[in-house]
């Protein structure tokens, strides 16, 4: 696959690039603290799997659909990506330039445990960047993480559709 | 490794415009430096050097400098964790991958030191972060802890100079090895390790949640480096130095 440069676009609260990766693209803004970051860019790269790469499902290689208007957030899903271990596809809510949610949308692992795992798994570090803005003024999260390559590849393009790479 | 990476700027409260787009620069810099680490470190693609190194396709020699450096600080963390930490245990052969990501986001991070009109900045590589500087009102950065056992809570709060990572089999099952049955293993829920440099906290991280609380002597015996354990039953384990948050 291709690399795609970073695109960076101004903020009143600084800057926030997001990143394409040249395998698994994803890109993921960190909201900010009490005291906003300036800038944000997000690399993926993929793994989920010893067997490893990722590939879109045909016909659903564009952009994430569902934009959605609420208030001041949108929110978008992405495409139904085959990662070899099953089906998923990722919805993201961004409320200006930040990520404030992050989830699931559909799973299909054909009850494929490890993948399940993985991919809910994946989830809460996700989250916790989304959401520190509100908990205890703090700047990120450490914890042992794991991204599923489907995961990483449909969050990306649900963030593409909303503007965000 | 699947990774999401952050990159946070913190600018000071004056930055000029010409300031920030510097701070743009170097963050397209960083991200530069994470695509090749990715290239040339990915054991899933088979084509990588490093992929093409454990298949005994080519020596360290015909790599990039970046594999021969790797393999030296790989070294060094396996002597100063004890042997807990061991990439040449692994299997499939040599497997940096517990090191590389913290080495390679401290690597994205040093673009970003020193940045003019920045008071600090942050690469987080989902959950293992370097950090330079403070934010804008002089405060360190703080940094929870994912609670192993409610990883959509937080166990701790530290107040960051320099990096943590932390290593667990909750996120992903076991897939931590120990070097000396070469099985899986992980004798407590949560490690996390703190330290002026990423990639040897994230080995050590690596190694410490394979050795449980008994690792913890090795992590006090590096100077600047400090470690907490969280076990399967919630206690707490640490080092004297670990920087809680008040």
């Amino acid at each position: 696959m291709k690399r795609s440069p970073i695109v960076i676009a101004g903020t009143l609260v600084g800057l926030i690039g997001v990143l394409k990766f040249h395998t698994t693209p994803v890109g993921l803004t960190v909201p900010a603290g009490s005291a906003p970051p300036a800038a944000s860019a997000g690399r993926g790269s993929s793994a989920g799997s010893p067997a490893g790469s990722a590939s879109t499902a045909p016909g659903s290689a564009q952009a994430g659909s569902a934009s959605q208007q609420q208030g001041t957030e949108r929110t978008a899903v992405g495409p139904v990506v085959d990662y070899n271990y099953g089906l998923v596809s990722v919805r993201v809510t961004i409320s200006r330039n930040k990520i404030v949610k992050v989830g699931i949308a559909s799973l299909n692992d054909g009850n494929n445990a490890r993948s399940q795992f993985i991919d809910q798994q994946a989830l809460p570090i996700l989250e916790q960047q989304a959401m520190q803005a509100q908990s205890a003024n703090i700047q990120g999260v450490s914890g042992a993480s794991y991204t599923s390559a489907g995961f990483a590849q449909s969050l990306q393009a649900a963030l593409r559709s909303l503007g965000f790479a | 490794m699947g990774t999401v990476v952050t990159i946070d700027v913190y600018p000071e409260p004056g930055a000029t415009a010409a300031q920030l787009a510097g701070a743009r620069q170097q963050i397209q810099q960083a991200c530069v430096i994470l695509h090749r680490a990715d290239e040339i470190f990915s054991t899933w693609q088979p084509g990588s050097p490093i992929s093409r190194l454990r298949r005994g396709d080519i020596t360290a020699a015909d790599a990039p400098a970046e594999v021969a450096d790797v393999i030296a600080a790989c070294a060094t963390a396996r002597d100063l964790s004890g042997g807990w930490f061991d990439p040449w245990a692994m299997p499939g052969g040599f497997d940096p991958t517990g090191y590389v990501k913290g080495w390679a986001t401290q690597r994205a991070l040093a673009v970003l030191a020193g940045a003019s009109g920045v008071s600090g900045a942050m690469v987080n590589a989902a959950g293992d972060i370097a950090s330079v500087g403070q934010l804008p009102a002089g405060q360190r950065f703080r940094v929870g802890i994912a609670d192993p056992a409610a990883p959509r809570q937080l166990a701790e709060v530290v107040e960051l100079t320099g990096s943590i990572a932390t290593s667990g089999s909750y996120e992903r099952g076991p897939h931590l090895m120990d070097p000396r049955t070469r099985r899986p293993v992980a004798r407590v829920a949560s490690a996390s390790v703190t330290g002026p440099d990423l990639g040897l906290a994230d080995a050590l991280a690596t190694g410490l949640a394979v050795a449980g609380t008994a690792g913890l002597e090795f992590i006090a015996a590096i100077d600047g480096y400090a470690a907490l354990t969280i076990g399967f039953d919630g206690t707490r384990g640490a080092t004297g130095d670990f920087p809680f948050a008040c």
